[in-house]
């Protein structure tokens, strides 16, 4: 089995303390994990996680299927708490912040998902206005929802993926691809200080994932952005995010740079493992 | 639709004052009573023997039932109908298969009609006091609607196979049991254990007309006015309705039934929950499946002990011949100028109190489906508060369904002088305790990643209540508050019963006065108006589809 | 797609998945969650059947007894009945008693059916399943109209001159009266009838009401209510509820004598004239079955109770009555022509 490499990469900060970065929010990773476990029944989905992003890094996360990618995904977005160790977002652990400030921190992170989790029956520019509920009150989310607000934002992003004309149809009659873009415009207007993707090019074809890819890229990188995208496509792993962290079991396996990751490393990664078949079955 | 709805509820309030601040001290008295039911050994024998009664009538009624869906189901689908595809040039066109379905689609609209309450009244005084009156009158209208499901359910099945032996030239009944019967079960299934849930509180209303049971003592009881009964009583009610509801949900959720379909109306889970054919052949094998049949055959068994049903009444001489008086006596319908003017305003009157409860009903079950969700989305975030509530919700909802409507509006009759309204709103508080937990069930089957990826990027919950849940949810809500109110226009007649007003109370003065000539029109114009309802609630809800 | 996708994890990871290793490792000294959550579906209802079977056989004594004699097979058994005006656990002790003393008096199997409301108790006679029924004046009326040959046989002393009592809330502001004419005072009051077909509670009452100028349907507050039985009347306008209503005055006399009437609360405002009342109506195929004396031996039965004798002065004494007298059908042509005029008898 891999052990991540204590020396090698940008491992810069993670000499420094926990306790120091948490009282410094400035100069704070987006995302620190420290020995961050999650346990479902008697199985640990997640275990022993050590992880730092910093603004601006672009962060693929590889690993068969039942490793635990959505599970660490969950986490950074803080829809799921940690069963064991600390997880924060920009300095602050999120088991110790009040509510109305987890919800603040949680704005400043935008999600797609695979299965996109929109809302069908909506037309898309509410889809995409849901990104701002973070920041309006619920008498303005009501408001919108009768009579559109700030349509401008929602048709500049809708433009920014290419799909600006779709902006009154139902989103339940738009084509998978449509509604995926439709998710990152949603993103978008959130203005999130770190985006992640939870396998967000494995349905598309292989041209369409190229470009969400590379929207996704230049999403985050337009604003020095954090990228977290969890991918099963070790290739585009390779060519659009600048580190790679594989997954196996639950356990952090390599982080590394992805100039480092070796062919090696990726077929242990996916190795099937014989004598446990729990995990295997479903990683083709 | 919601203005027209308004008004009607101003038009049933606005008359003169209605409120009686004098009752509230019964009232009290009788919600206080629900602390301290009566306990008294003898009293719990009694509630035993007629919980057992009720059950018996629910059991045995929703068997015939399903045999008369069954055979009636078939005999009513189209597939049925149509001949097979062959060179054989068509002598009678189209009208020749057309006729004879749409004939047998009308013979079901009938019996169903009319409220299983008023089957109850007429089938005494063919067979007496007779265990099978119980039986038949759940039996016969809920026959007439599960065949008419039945039928939708076998035309909605893919044809192909069937045409293919059809073709081959396999006899139309065997063709049907080898290939739509098997495809079509599990829906039948599940929708006989939705009428199963239906046929307990059925029963308990027509033990209150007389045919004994848990709605018989509860009436009794009610008489002199003994709370400490009434909610011993209750609460074995609600037990019976409880247990009924857990088990036909248990069996669609974690059995390979598909998620129930009430009517016509298409599922109550989200569609995409349907199951795929791999898990259907699964469902031979549930255990849960065989130990439910098993639970089937004790309950008929049991069921057919107690009540000593003996089928050889049916054609007893006396029958006949009461039949054949009753049959003298009530043709031909009073229809003079008068009668029907009458007829006209308590028409009007009746669809006013349908209204009131199937908008008050979808409203009530709206928002106890939503704290009831609220609850199930809180065993995530450890919501202590939302979980209490959700408790309570899913208590009050049982307990609305489990009192009787003609109990509900007697009780509210101390509150409210007497009327339309009180009946009315028995009826709303009710439907409200059935609809709601249809709701809670849509909610609960809803697909929560919506609103979760809501959540997680900072909304309130609030938020993506109204963005997530609300939109998904609202038009099949106002389905199934539509499709309340096509039930409501029949219970409007239980309620009647007791001297609310509309058709309902007019049949009740008739009845008391053996006045069968006019219970007929009375009971003419109430199937007329269901029939009615009926037809602009479903082009309603397809629109909403 | 995604609601089922979490049910196919959890079902996924508790059977056919689980690693054999696992499961002979730590189910031994650990209950392995899951598969315990999965079970009570299928145990419970095991157990519900269990149940089930159970308190069949418990309940099946009285099941069967009844069974056979509701599926109306019996002959030998005289089934008596009566419209329950009263509280229905007064109606039962009452007639419990009775239906044994007329046992012993005729030397057949006599049982009592309770029923809930006054119409069906005139069902049932009519269909047979009642063969002699204590009816007021009304349902008497109609239980004759309907069975040929039916008839009036006896009814108490009281019942040749019976009346009926308004009572009223004393917060009300009601006075009592002593003419018709009086009643006036009761429209815009909340008022409450008896049961729908009552003769005391609802009849006379309407009758009285109608010549005093109040018709019930539009000048209370409100519709007229239906209590149902003369107790509930009681009950409702004491606690005001109702701000009047009517009851029967026997009724009236034994609860008041009783003390079981708060008289602080509710009072008697006004008697009514006399009328025609409750009797007991017999089916004519009585002699087919229990032989040609029948009609007179149960008259004997009634007429020759002695107040005398503790057992027939408790009969006596539940029927609020002294004696029982001989009636016939004529005696109630006033009441049936009260009832045609009011729409109680269809034409
Ligand atoms: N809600 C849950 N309840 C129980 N177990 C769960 C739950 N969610 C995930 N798991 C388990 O946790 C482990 C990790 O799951 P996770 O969804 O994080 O994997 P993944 O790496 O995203 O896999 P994939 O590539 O297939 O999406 C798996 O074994 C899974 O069965
Ligand atoms: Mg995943």
């Amino acid at each position: 089995m891999i052990r991540p490499d204590p020396g090698g990469g940008n491992r810069g900060i993670r000499n420094r303390s926990w306790r120091q970065r948490e009282s410094d929010p400035g100069t704070a990773p987006v995302f620190s994990l420290r020995g961050a476990g999650v346990r479902f029944g008697a199985t640990w989905a997640l275990e022993g996680v050590d992880l730092e992003v910093g603004a601006g890094e672009r962060v693929a996360l590889v690993g068969p299927s039942g490793a635990g990618k959505t599970t660490l995904l969950s986490l950074l977005n803080g829809s799921r708490r940690p069963t064991a160790g600390r997880v924060a977002v920009l300095g602050r652990d999120l088991a110790t912040v009040r509510p109305s400030e987890l919800r603040h921190l949680q704005r400043r992170v935008g999600t797609v998902h695979q299965q996109h989790h929109l809302v069908g029956p909506l037309r898309v520019v509410h889809n995409v206005n849901a990104g701002r509920l973070g920041e309006w009150s619920l008498l303005e989310a009501v408001r919108s929802l009768i009579s559109p607000t700030d349509v401008a934002a929602a048709e500049a992003a809708l433009a920014r993926v290419g799909i600006a004309e779709k902006l009154y149809e139902r989103t339940d009659t738009l084509s998978g691809g449509q509604q995926q873009r439709v998710a990152l415009a949603r993103v978008l207007v959130q203005r999130p200080v770190a985006i992640l993707g939870d396998e967000p090019i494995s349905s598309l074809d292989p041209a369409r994932a190229e470009e969400v890819m590379q929207l996704l890229a230049g999403l985050a990188g337009d604003a020095g952005r954090a990228l977290v995208v969890s991918l099963h496509a070790v290739e585009h792993a390779l060519r659009h995010c600048n580190r790679l962290v594989g997954l196996r079991q639950g356990r952090l396996v390599f982080d590394a740079a992805a100039a480092e990751v070796t062919p090696v490393m990726v077929e242990e990664l996916y190795r099937i493992d014989q004598s446990t078949d729990e995990h295997g079955e479903g990683a083709a | 639709m919601l203005a027209f709805a308004g008004s009607l509820v101003h038009a049933g309030l606005g008359s003169q004052g209605t409120l009686n601040p004098a009752g509230w001290p019964q009232l009290r008295r009788f919600l206080a009573a629900a602390a301290h039911p009566a306990t008294s050994p003898e009293f719990i024998r009694l509630t035993l023997d007629a919980t057992l009664t009720t059950l018996a009538y629910a059991v045995l009624g929703t068997a015939v039932a399903v045999g008369i869906g069954v055979v009636g189901g078939v005999a009513i689908s189209e597939s049925w109908w149509r001949r097979p595809p062959s060179g054989r040039p068509r002598r009678t066109g189209r009208a020749g298969e057309v006729g004879p379905w749409l004939a047998s689609r009308l013979v079901v609209s009938l019996p169903r009609g009319v409220h299983e309450a008023v089957w109850g009244l007429a089938l005494v005084t063919i067979l007496g006091l007779d265990p099978l009156v119980g039986v038949l009158a759940i039996g016969v209208p809920y026959g007439a609607v599960t065949a008419k499901v039945y039928a939708e359910l076998l035309d909605e099945t893919p044809t192909g196979a069937f045409e293919a032996l059809r073709t081959a030239g396999v006899g139309r009944l065997r063709a049907l049991t080898y290939t739509l019967a098997p495809l079509a079960f599990p829906d039948m299934l599940s929708y006989a254990f939705y009428r199963f849930e239906c046929a307990i509180r059925g029963a308990a209303i027509l033990g209150i007309i007389g045919a004994g049971g848990l709605g018989f003592q509860l009436a009794l009881s009610f008489q002199s006015l003994r709370y400490d009964e009434m909610w011993t009583l209750i609460y074995a009610l609600m037990a019976v309705c409880g247990l009924a509801d857990w088990w036909s949900t248990a069996l669609r959720r974690r059995s390979a039934l598909p998620p129930r379909t009430i009517a016509g109306l298409g599922d109550v889970g989200d569609s995409e929950q349907r199951l795929t054919g791999a898990t259907r052949s699964a469902l031979g094998r549930d255990r849960r499946l065989h130990a439910s049949a098993a639970v089937v055959v004790a309950l008929v068994v049991v069921s057919l002990w107690h009540l000593g049903v003996d089928v050889s009444t049916l054609w007893a001489p006396r029958a006949q011949r009461l039949a054949s008086e009753m049959a003298a006596s009530s043709f031909p319908p009073d229809l003079g100028v008068e009668e029907l003017a009458r007829l006209v305003v308590l028409s009007l009157q009746t669809l006013e109190m349908s209204v009131i409860a199937a908008v008050v009903a979808s409203l009530a079950g709206t928002a106890m489906a939503f704290v009831i969700a609220g609850g199930v989305e809180a065993e995530q975030r450890a919501g202590v508060l939302q979980r209490v509530g959700a408790g309570a919700a899913r208590g009050l909802l049982l307990v609305c369904r489990a009192v009787p409507p003609p109990v509900g509006a007697l009780l509210l009759l101390f509150v409210l002088l007497p009327g339309p309204l009180p009946g009315a709103l028995a009826l709303a508080v009710y439907n409200a305790g059935i609809l709601g937990r249809l709701m809670a069930e849509v909610v609960e089957n809803l697909d929560p990643a919506p609103a979760r990826a809501l959540r997680s990027q900072g909304a309130s919950a609030p938020q993506a209540f109204c963005y997530a849940i609300l939109p998904r949810t609202l038009p099949r809500f106002a389905a199934f508050g539509l499709y309340r109110w096509e039930v409501a226009i029949r219970e409007t007649v239980v309620v009647g019963l007791v001297g609310a007003g509309g058709l309902g109370r007019l049949l009740a003065q008739q009845l008391a006065a053996f006045d069968y000539r006019g219970a007929t029109a009375t009971l003419a114009a109430l199937v007329v108006l269901t029939v009615a309802v009926d037809m602009v609630s479903s082009s309603v809800r397809r629109a909403l589809r | 797609m995604n609601a089922t996708d979490s049910l196919d994890v959890f079902e996924a990871c508790t059977t056919p998945l689980r690693p054999r290793t696992t499961r002979a490792g730590t189910s031994a000294t650990r209950p392995s969650g899951r598969p315990l959550r999965r079970l009570p579906g299928a145990r419970m209802l095991l157990v519900l059947a269990a149940l089930l079977v159970v308190t069949g056989a418990c309940a099946s004594t009285d099941g069967a007894t009844h069974g056979e004699r509701a599926s109306g097979g019996d002959d030998q058994v005289f089934t008596i009945g009566a419209i329950p005006d009263q509280d229905p656990e007064r109606l039962q002790r009452l007639y419990g008693i009775v239906a044994d003393h007329l046992g012993e008096e005729l030397g057949v199997a006599v049982e009592y059916e309770p029923v809930t409301d006054y119409a069906a108790s005139v069902s049932l006679f009519r269909t047979g399943d009642l063969d002699m029924v204590w009816f007021g004046g009304l349902t008497g009326v109609q239980a004759r109209l309907q069975v040929d040959g039916a008839e009036a046989i006896l009814q108490r002393g009281i019942d040749e001159r019976f009346h009926s009592i308004f009572i009223a809330n004393t917060a009300a502001g009601l006075q009592p009266v002593d003419d018709v004419a009086g009643l006036s005072q009761l429209a815009g009051k909340r008022f409450t009838f008896g049961s729908e077909s009552s003769t005391s509670g609802r009849l006379m009452p309407q009758f009285f009401l109608e010549q005093a100028g109040v018709s019930p349907e539009t000048d209370f507050a409100g519709a007229a209510g239906f209590s149902g039985s003369h107790d509930k009347t009681i009950e409702l306008v004491a606690a005001g509820t109702f701000e009047a209503g009517v009851v029967n005055e026997q009724v009236w006399t034994s609860r008041t004598e009783a003390g079981e009437v708060d008289l602080d609360k509710v009072t008697a405002i006004f008697r009514t004239p006399p009328y025609h009342d409750y009797h007991w109506v017999i089916r004519p195929d009585v002699v087919e079955r229990f032989g040609d004396d029948f009609v007179t031996r149960v008259k004997a039965a009634f007429t020759e109770l002695d107040p005398r004798d503790p057992n027939d002065a408790e009969i006596l004494e539940l029927f609020g009555a002294e004696e029982f007298i001989e009636t016939d059908n004529d005696n109630y042509a006033e009441i049936e022509q009260v009832a045609r005029d009011l729409g109680l008898i269809a034409q």
